[in-house]
């Protein structure tokens, strides 16, 4: 035995069980707290054979705290094992507090580090926003470089795999304004003006909102995640080490399938939206669908249509720019993928509001 | 006659270097391991030399003509004569094998037709005894059939030389062995040159002829295996666990 620490005689005595291992270091450390006031108390290591690295960390911290605790027969085997476990480097050791001023400076070389990477994250955008411009451009001329189908795959799941969710969304969006549109109408009498307000509304704003926001989620979550699993699985740089341009390889057929897949979604949206509007001015005003199109047609045009689809079109380009290059600029880690399909729908949300309300100073 | 000539190769991440100064030659018709520890550079070197991680200083020549990575025309000149295995495999979820294997041929010749495709792809996936699942998609390969398909899709244009990431990685002992068997095939039969990372002793004496073995950011050894084997330096030894530690690092 080896008897380490100066023992008070007068000190009360705690004997440690003969298998001191985590749950009982959690036991006896329990204990020692129901004592704190009872004042210096030496700890029995005698009858201890079974132990762990917690019981190792136990007589650190006991030594810790020599005003308080104190050890006595700690077996050879326990001491050796102890003396190894002080080799190993203790963090808490060696971390240095650090000035408050440091603090300070490191908080703001932190956020202005955050500042810069967010600059250049932006021109790495614009670039890529230019690039495909130049792939696009490349591809229509010299018709290669894509994978053949892959533009029809690409149009089937954006434009069919978003028919329903467009169609039951719009619908119950319509109805929602026609409902709270209709209740203020009746205040003045002016029933006859909901065919008017919802199509412009729909044809106008929401339509291309609203199918811009489903996009995002839809379609622009589902290629990040898909670009970064495939950055992360090296499927990418094979692609680069086969001689294939990935972002004229994985970007091209995606965006030219938003674009043709934008038109026959806004289409889509605006009817049933416009149902929406006719289900609710029948109900409630029991206006018939013919006169609810006729008075419609009195205040909106193709223009209105057509500026709707353009704004979409834009919107879905943002979309698929931005999700393709969150999905490709990703690390290497499986959780960078979940966090770039997060960010990816963020950047696509405020690229759509932005550039709608740029649109809105245009237009209006 | 080296295939590739690094020429003061400093490569790295950012602005961290990893490996600093490499001069060094692969020559042709030979495998050469690139080996080390973990986490000593050997994949990141193989990036920079695959085309993928530009070098932060020095470079590189490949078959005698030197890769700026500021030209596409110098990129596509090292992509159109190598092929890459993946540690993976790196093949595409979405397509499956004999598409993923004709992949390089449909994006270089589109215009090839359709009869030669599939005469190259089933001679490509033959080789590495996949002729049977050409319909499979990657998630239904095993770990050992997705990197002889990878290796497959590295071969099917039969480039000058084959650059390897860690073939036997996650694979038993006889799916490691036939793929080394089969990448000495490769070289004898067709003289091809092999690139091979890796750290797995055995495939290192099964296949490699040269090796360049890399500790501490720099080059420790490049020669022939069997000079290697004779050489005193403490950490070769202990690399090949002839030794239980060096103090040399």
């Amino acid at each position: 035995m080896t008897e380490l620490g100066p023992t008070a005689p007068s000190a009360e005595t705690v004997p440690l069980p003969k298998r001191l291992r985590a749950p009982e270091v959690a036991a006896v450390l329990e204990d020692l707290e129901r004592r704190a006031d009872v004042g210096l108390l030496t700890l029995d290591f005698g009858a201890v054979e079974e132990f762990d690295s917690s019981t190792l960390a136990f007589l650190h911290y006991v030594r810790c705290q020599p005003a308080r605790l104190t050890m006595i027969n700690i077996r050879e085997d326990l001491a050796r094992a102890e003396e190894g476990f002080l080799h190993w480097p203790h963090p808490a050791e060696e971390t240095q507090v650090e000035p408050a001023a440091s603090r300070l400076t490191r908080s703001l070389t932190t956020v202005a580090d955050g500042y810069i990477r967010r600059g250049r994250s932006l021109g790495s955008f614009l670039t890529m926003f230019g690039d495909e411009v130049y792939h696009i451009g490349g591809y229509l001329r010299e018709r290669k470089g894509v994978y053949p189908g892959e533009i029809w795959n690409q149009l089937f799941f954006m434009g069919y795999g978003s028919f329903p969710i467009v169609s039951l969304l719009l619908f119950l969006v319509g109805v929602t304004i026609s409902i709270t549109s209709a209740n203020q109408l009746k205040i003045f009498g002016a029933q006859v003006y909901l065919a008017d307000l919802i199509g412009y509304a729909m044809l106008r704003e929401l339509v291309p909102l609203m199918v811009g926001v489903i996009l995002a989620g839809k379609v622009g979550a589902a290629i990040t995640a898909e670009l970064a699993s495939m950055t992360v699985l090296e499927e990418v740089d094979a692609l680069k080490t086969m001689g294939v341009v990935p972002e004229r390889f994985l970007m091209v057929p995606r965006l030219v399938a938003i674009t043709l897949a934008v038109p026959l979604l806004v289409a889509l949206a605006d009817v049933v939206g416009i149902m929406g509007g006719i289900v609710v001015a029948r109900v409630m005003f029991q206006m018939t669908p013919t006169a609810f199109l006729t008075e419609m047609v009195t205040s909106v045009d193709w223009t209105d249509f057509a500026w709707g689809l353009i704004k979409t079109v834009v919107f879905g380009w943002a979309v698929v720019v931005g999700a393709g290059f969150k999905g490709l600029t990703v690390g290497r880690s499986a959780e960078e993928v979940g966090r770039a399909t997060t960010e990816s729908v963020v950047l696509s949300v405020t690229m759509i509001i932005i550039i709608d309300c740029i649109f809105a100073f245009v237009l209006y | 006659m080296d295939i590739i000539r690094g020429r003061e190769l400093t490569v790295g991440y950012g602005e961290s270097a990893v490996l600093c100064d490499l001069t060094f030659g692969i020559p042709a018709g030979q495998i050469t391991a690139i080996v080390g520890i973990s986490g000593s550079g050997k994949s990141t070197l193989l990036k920079t030399l695959a085309g993928l991680l530009p070098p932060l200083a020095g470079g590189f020549d490949f078959a005698g003509r030197a890769i700026d990575y500021r030209s596409e025309s110098s990129l596509s000149f090292l992509y159109d004569k190598i092929g890459v295995l993946y540690q993976g495999g790196a093949l595409l979820n979405g397509l499956n094998l004999f598409e993923n294997v004709a992949l390089p041929i449909r994006m270089r010749y589109p215009k090839m037709p359709e009869e030669m495709v599939r005469d190259m792809v089933h001679a490509s996936l033959a080789q590495v005894e996949l002729a049977d699942s050409v319909e499979k998609f990657p998630a239904e390969l095993s770990g050992g059939m997705a990197k002889r398909g990878g290796l497959a899709r590295a071969l099917v244009l039969d480039p000058d030389l084959v650059f390897c990431d860690e073939p036997s990685s996650g694979l038993d002992p006889i799916t490691s062995q036939r793929l080394d068997d089969l990448l000495l095939h490769l070289r004898k039969t067709f003289r091809m040159t092999l690139v091979v990372v890796t750290h797995e002793l055995r495939s290192i004496e099964r296949v490699a002829d040269r090796v360049l073995l890399i500790d501490g950011g720099r080059l420790r050894f490049n020669g022939e295996y069997r000079e290697m084997l004779a050489s005193d330096d403490p950490f070769v030894q202990t690399f090949l666990l002839r030794k239980d530690r060096h103090d040399d690092a």
